[in-house]
Formats: structure tokens, C-alpha cells, sequence
């Protein structure tokens, strides 16, 4: 998909017409945009290519906008993948909480259902952040963010059965969790194993069943 | 006619000559040379994580960088035979461990081969992953790896999983699958920091309990 250019996708600055500053907003508001359409055809790039990183003139034809336009934004294309992260992460909308009530065969379900949904639509990203992220404390930093939040989720999820534990335990449950809901563990299933997105859930479900403690009783 | 007493008795001659065993000698070298740039490529690979690029690799192996395109067309062709040569090694560390007695034993002894293998080959296996491109060789090589992985897992567990219905035991065998993935592995020992008797520890709890006879 090529986009338009630069001049034909902003043919009108936001405040045309009266003084200086409506003119440095709108000046601000087109650079703005361009930044965004860099960083949305990063992302489609990545997507596609994945796990290779597209070029700068790939990602500037992709924004509709020139190969300068790219780095007077960002300085190289590292920090033009950080900020790509950063508004991928900021477009997650975050799974509701397990509702009060929910049993542990609904909270399975719940959190089965979020997670593989997840893993597939990031999955290509995902590949390309890993196989890209080399020495970067920057990107290395947002994998383990992205990390720490699955692990937030499950403690969450399944709070009822891992407060029955020692803390010892809980951790070790949590980082089975966590790999056996890995990006890579639901690719792995339906790529390489060929299962269905109901057979691949239903594995999760199955293991994740066995893997928490016992549910405690309801008080 | 030839004297035969004099040959009488004596077997016939097929000790090599001068020039045979020149060529013979020269053979071995150059598959020392082969066997020593394998070696320095998975040595570098193993320190630095990065593709070590063919000067880096002739400086290791003590020979010049022409004598590396002597023995491989390429630096792809050079990862594909480090690739086999890794896959001959780590298949001979998991099949010294025999699998024998308990549940309980045989998951202890399932981990702690898997376990070596993950520490000792990580940094290869996510070279191969990065680097598997549309290569087909390296490919088939990653496929050869996972089934390995996977009927180890049949062999190891078929007293429990023999006792389950098809569709639950192929879901126990996935989920043991990607439990002890080496990219699960480096996530325990990176990530979580955990020490390798921490890191079997996870994996045989996680076994146990995947199985259909919990083991405590």
C-alpha cells in the first residue's frame, strides 16, 4: 500500500490563515501526523516482514512522506522501533479483570481467550522485536515490561488459587505460566503443531488446569 | 617365473605407499582445519551471541580466512555443518541418560539432560532461529531438532501418557513441549535469574504436575 505524499496528505494546515503561532500549530500538527504515519507504516512493514526490519525507504514510501522526513524525525531507525513499541504497547487495550465470582474453570477461560487472542494478532511484531531487540536496554527494557505485564495478568487471573501457596511456589507457577503462555508457545501450536485456535486453546486450558493449586472453598 | 619359496608364507603387501600416505595426511589436516573452524564458529557464537564473521573465525581456528572458503562455499554452508556437528553432539549427550525407573526419576533425569543441553547449545539454537532466513537446509535442520525434542518427551512419558485418551495426551505432549523450549530455558535463567538446579527445579515441577499421576 503506498500512501500519499507528504504535500497531498496535508493540504491544508489545521490553523490556516491568521498569525504566527496558528501557523507553527499547524506546521507542528502535519509534522506530528507525518511522525505518526512513520511509525503506523513502520509497523505495518514490520508486521509483514517480520522478522526482518524494514529499510528507511521502504517505511517512507510505506508513509507516503521522503527517507528525510523519516530521520528528521527520529534519529536512526532504532529509536524509530522504540517509538513504534511504545505506541504498539499503547494501542493494547487492557483485559478487564477477572470478575468477582468468576470460578476457576471461567477464569481460565477468561484469560486463555485474551492471551491467545493476544499472541496472535502481535505475533509477527513480537518475532521481529525479539529477534531484533540484539544489545538495545531500551527495547530489551519493553520486552521485559511486556513480560512483566503477562506475569501481572496471571497473578491477577489466578489469585484465589496462588494465594493457597508459599511464595516459593507462587513465583514457580507464575513463570511456568508465563512460558507455556509464551508468543512463541502459541505460534509453535498453530504453525507447527497445525492446531486450531479452539484445539490450541483447549491445550492451554488443559495445562493451565493442571498446573494452578487447588481452587480453596468458597468461605 | 617368480621364486616361489620366496614369497612362500607371506601375505600380500598392502601397506600404502609414499605417496598414499601423503595424501592421507593431508586429508586428516584438512579435516582437522574443517572440524577446528566449526569448532571456532561455535566457540565465538557462544561468547558474543553474534554472527562471527569470517576473519574472527579464521583467527580462532588458527588458519587463514581462504582456508575457510577451501571447506565451505559460504558462511551459510558453515553454519549448516555447525548445525549438524551440534545436532550429532547434543543427541549423544541426551541419549548417554537412560530413562529408566520412576516417574519421579525419569522426569529428574529428563530435565537435567534437557537442562545441559539448553545451557550448553542456547546461543546456536538462536543463531539458527535468526538466521534460518528461507533457508530450506536450515529449516529441515529446526524441524529435525523439534521432532527430536518431541518423541524424547513420547519415550521418556509413555508409561503416564499410555494411560490418557489421543486428544489429552497430545495436549500434555505440546505443553511439556513448550515448557522445556530453550527460549523457556534462557527466559529462567536470564530473565527470572534463576540458577540451573532453580531452573530444573520449575521444569520438574511443571512436568509432574502436566502428567496425568501428579508427582508431588
Amino acid at each position: 500500500m503506498v500512501r500519499q505524499t507528504d504535500r497531498q496528505a496535508e493540504p491544508q494546515s489545521a490553523a490556516a490563515g491568521a498569525g504566527g503561532d496558528g501557523k507553527i500549530d499547524g506546521r507542528h500538527l502535519r509534522s506530528q501526523r507525518t511522525r505518526l504515519r512513520i511509525i503506523e507504516g513502520y509497523l505495518e512493514l514490520a508486521a509483514e516482514m517480520s522478522p526482518l526490519i524494514p529499510t528507511a525507504a521502504q517505511i517512507a514510501e510505506r508513509a507516503g512522506c521522503s527517507a528525510r522526513s523519516v530521520f528528521e524525525r527520529f534519529p536512526d531507525i532504532h529509536s524509530l522501533q522504540v517509538a513504534a513499541v511504545d505506541h504498539a504497547v499503547a494501542l493494547i487495550v487492557p483485559s478487564p479483570p477477572p470478575r468477582e465470582g468468576d470460578g476457576r474453570e471461567a477464569r481460565i477461560r477468561a484469560q486463555v481467550e485474551s492471551r491467545s487472542r493476544s499472541c496472535q494478532t502481535w505475533l509477527p511484531l513480537w518475532r521481529s522485536l525479539i529477534a531484533n531487540q540484539g544489545d538495545s536496554t531500551e527495547l530489551r527494557a519493553r520486552v521485559a515490561c511486556l513480560r512483566q505485564g503477562v506475569m501481572d495478568r496471571l497473578s491477577a487471573m489466578y489469585e484465589p488459587e496462588l494465594s493457597t501457596v508459599p511464595e516459593a511456589e507462587r513465583r514457580r507457577v507464575l513463570i511456568i505460566l508465563e512460558a507455556l503462555t509464551d508468543t512463541e508457545s502459541w505460534a509453535r501450536m498453530r504453525e507447527y503443531f497445525g492446531l486450531s485456535t479452539e484445539e490450541a486453546r483447549a491445550t492451554w486450558h488443559q495445562a493451565i488446569d493442571r498446573l494452578l493449586p487447588p481452587t480453596p472453598a468458597a468461605p | 617365473m617368480p621364486d616361489s619359496s620366496a614369497t612362500a608364507g607371506r601375505q600380500p603387501d598392502h601397506s600404502p605407499t609414499r605417496s598414499e600416505e601423503r595424501v592421507d595426511r593431508r586429508r586428516l589436516r584438512s579435516a582437522r582445519t574443517r572440524q577446528a573452524i566449526i569448532e571456532a564458529y561455535l566457540a565465538l557464537l557462544r561468547e558474543s551471541q553474534k554472527i562471527p564473521t569470517s576473519t574472527r573465525i579464521a583467527e580462532r581456528a588458527g588458519c587463514s580466512v581462504r582456508s575457510i572458503f577451501e571447506r565451505f562455499i559460504d558462511l551459510h554452508a558453515l553454519r549448516v555443518a555447525a548445525t549438524d556437528f551440534t545436532f550429532v553432539q547434543a543427541a549423544a549427550q541426551v541419549l548417554a541418560v537412560e530413562p529408566k525407573g520412576d516417574c519421579k526419576t525419569r522426569i529428574a533425569l529428563h530435565v537435567e539432560s534437557r537442562a545441559r543441553v539448553c545451557d550448553y547449545w542456547l546461543p546456536l539454537w538462536r543463531a539458527l532461529i535468526a538466521n534460518q532466513g528461507d533457508s530450506l537446509e536450515l529449516k529441515t535442520r529446526i524441524e529435525l531438532v523439534r521432532e527430536a525434542i518431541l518423541k524424547r518427551i513420547e519415550m521418556v512419558y509413555q508409561p503416564e501418557l499410555a494411560t490418557l485418551p489421543e486428544r489429552e495426551r497430545r495436549h500434555v505432549l505440546i505443553a511439556i513441549d513448550s515448557l522445556i523450549d530453550f527460549e523457556s530455558w534462557a527466559k529462567m535463567r536470564e530473565e527470572h535469574g534463576l540458577s540451573f538446579d532453580d531452573a530444573c527445579a520449575v521444569w520438574r515441577y511443571a512436568i509432574g504436575r502436566l502428567l496425568p499421576t501428579p508427582v508431588s
